[in-house]
């Protein structure tokens, strides 16, 4: 610049002057753009990667069996959860309604719970079972909910120490607006269990999952089938 | 420049994270899903005991056999996938080829529940195909009557405040009625005998109540046929809280912009100022 007013031993000429400032504020500009694009994206995180599977035996114990139209003695309670080809073993909690009518879930990430209002599992009917996905910081009790199989088991450890064996039929996702209510706790003619945990795009703004994953299992029966 | 290669890379994580999140959806497997489900009954007292055979429609061979099945008994729901199927009794321990007493053809749609019950006196039994209800209002139980006693060809049956059938003929079956959940004590009352049965009903569940004879006097069978959730959430469940979702970018266009304005006017400044120094030496 100097270089420029020394050749010509004369005072930069206006144009000349206003030109030197747009290539200036030109580059400032563009370099504030290119940071700006660093900071939006400096946060930026791909989906967790899950860590090995841990290893959980196959439960050993009495097998109940499967329930029969007639009786009209209750399941004992449900206390343990455990699905060996995820990894899974939990205590199980009680889970009731919120005063808004949601399903209550439970208050940490680390266990699983059974949904009161529905049936015993192991009773007749469809018995309900939810876990979190994830807690702020890492997975949940039901991260891997996702990826069981149909034929899969779930084995539910009861009050009274006997083992109700459920095997997967079908996994599902579906938006939270087209949640199956009817389908998930609506009454059926077996002795079923529904998992359910949350999945699909986390929505930032409202901070939650915008889909929920639902296991659909039926119990098994002491032949172990 | 450092500018270009670092939104490639922005670029190139936005497309990954928008890979990794549709990833994300599980393969929907619906492999052994059944569609229906069928019970089979056995309701005709004087009627000995039958093998109950169950025939994908067109198929000689039989899905499912229930041997020796009595008066009274029902069997639990079988899951049957959506389709015509044909049921047919013989007499307890004929072969499997000899001509049925007595068949019918159903056709199971996807779910539905159905009962099919061997019903009527002996030398007039048929096969009746009743359709199970398989919802609840909320609140309620749904219940249904079958009057299988012939001793007491008519049979009323009633809880304190809740009639569900009078009189109701022998060999017949009231339709689904929707009851506030609770206890009730229901009562079958025939000309000469009667019974009383606790009846426990839970909201979302669905009931058969069966009317029976035994050796001296009425029987009333609680048949649990169906249960769901007593209370169905309005919502679905809210179980994440985000730790293990995919954090996407913010939104890079307005920085875009910025960038290109940017350009925009370096550009402009060095053209002008290439053009000035062009004129110079016309002016000097």
């Amino acid at each position: 610049m100097g270089k420029i007013a020394g050749r010509h031993a004369a005072p930069v000429s206006r144009p000349v002057r206003v030109s030197l400032i747009a290539v200036l504020a030109g580059s400032l500009v563009t370099m504030t753009g290119c940071a700006g694009v660093f900071v939006s994206n400096w946060d930026a995180r791909p989906a967790y990667v899950a860590l090995p599977v841990p290893h959980v035996p196959v439960p050993r114990g009495r097998i109940a069996a499967v329930p029969e139209a007639d009786q009209d003695v209750s399941a004992p309670l449900p206390v343990y959860l455990i699905i060996p080809a995820i990894g899974v073993r939990t205590r199980l909690i009680r889970l009731g309604t919120t005063s808004a009518g949601a399903m209550a879930v439970p208050s940490t990430t680390a266990v699983a719970g059974w949904y009161a209002a529905s049936p015993r599992p192991g009773a007749i009917g469809s018995s309900v079972i939810a876990g979190h996905v994830d807690s702020y910081r890492g997975p949940g009790i039901f991260f891997r909910l996702r990826l069981l199989h149909a034929g899969d088991r779930v084995f539910v450890v009861r009050a009274n120490g006997t083992l109700a064996v459920f095997k997967i039929t079908e996994v599902r996702r579906y938006r939270k607006s087209r949640f199956p209510f009817k389908r998930v706790f609506g009454p059926v003619p077996y002795a079923g269990l529904r998992l359910i945990t949350c999945g699909g795009v986390f929505d930032y703004a409202t901070r939650q999952y915008l889909s929920d994953v639902v296991v659909y299992a039926t119990e098994a029966g002491s032949a172990g089938t | 420049m450092l500018s270009k290669s670092s939104i490639r890379n922005v670029l190139l994580a936005c497309v990954v994270s928008v890979g990794l999140l549709t990833n994300v959806a599980p393969a929907s497997s619906s492999v052994d899903q059944h569609d229906g489900w069928l019970r089979l009954a056995h309701l005709s007292p004087n009627t000995p005991a039958v093998d109950v055979y169950l025939y994908d429609f067109g198929n000689p061979k039989a899905e499912v056999v229930l041997h020796h099945v009595s008066y009274g008994t029902v069997s639990p729901f079988l899951p049957t996938r959506a389709g015509t199927y044909t049921v047919a009794m013989r007499a307890a321990g004929a072969p499997a080829k000899s001509a049925p007493v007595l068949s019918t053809a159903i056709h199971v749609v996807a779910g539905q529940a159905y009962t099919v019950a061997g019903m009527g006196p002996k030398d007039g039994l048929r096969l009746v195909v009743l359709p199970d209800d398989l919802s609840a209002p909320a609140g309620h139980s749904m219940v249904q009557v079958i009057q299988a006693s012939m001793r007491q060809p008519k049979v009323t049956v009633r809880t304190q405040n809740h009639l569900f059938g009078r009189n109701l003929p022998f060999a017949s079956a009231t339709r689904f009625q929707s009851l506030s959940k609770g206890s009730y004590v229901v009562r079958a009352r025939g000309q000469t005998e009667s019974a009383t049965r606790k009846v426990e009903l839970r909201s979302g569940s669905i009931h058969t109540l069966v009317i029976l004879d035994t050796t001296k006097k009425l029987k009333i069978v609680n048949l649990t046929d169906a249960v769901g959730s007593k209370v169905v959430p309005a919502t679905a469940p809210a179980t994440g809280f985000g730790g293990t979702a995919p954090v996407p970018g913010r939104p890079l266009l307005p920085w875009a912009f910025m960038i290109g304005a940017g350009l925009l006017l370096m550009a402009g400044g060095l053209v002008s100022l290439r053009r000035g120094r062009q004129m110079r030496p016309h002016e000097g």
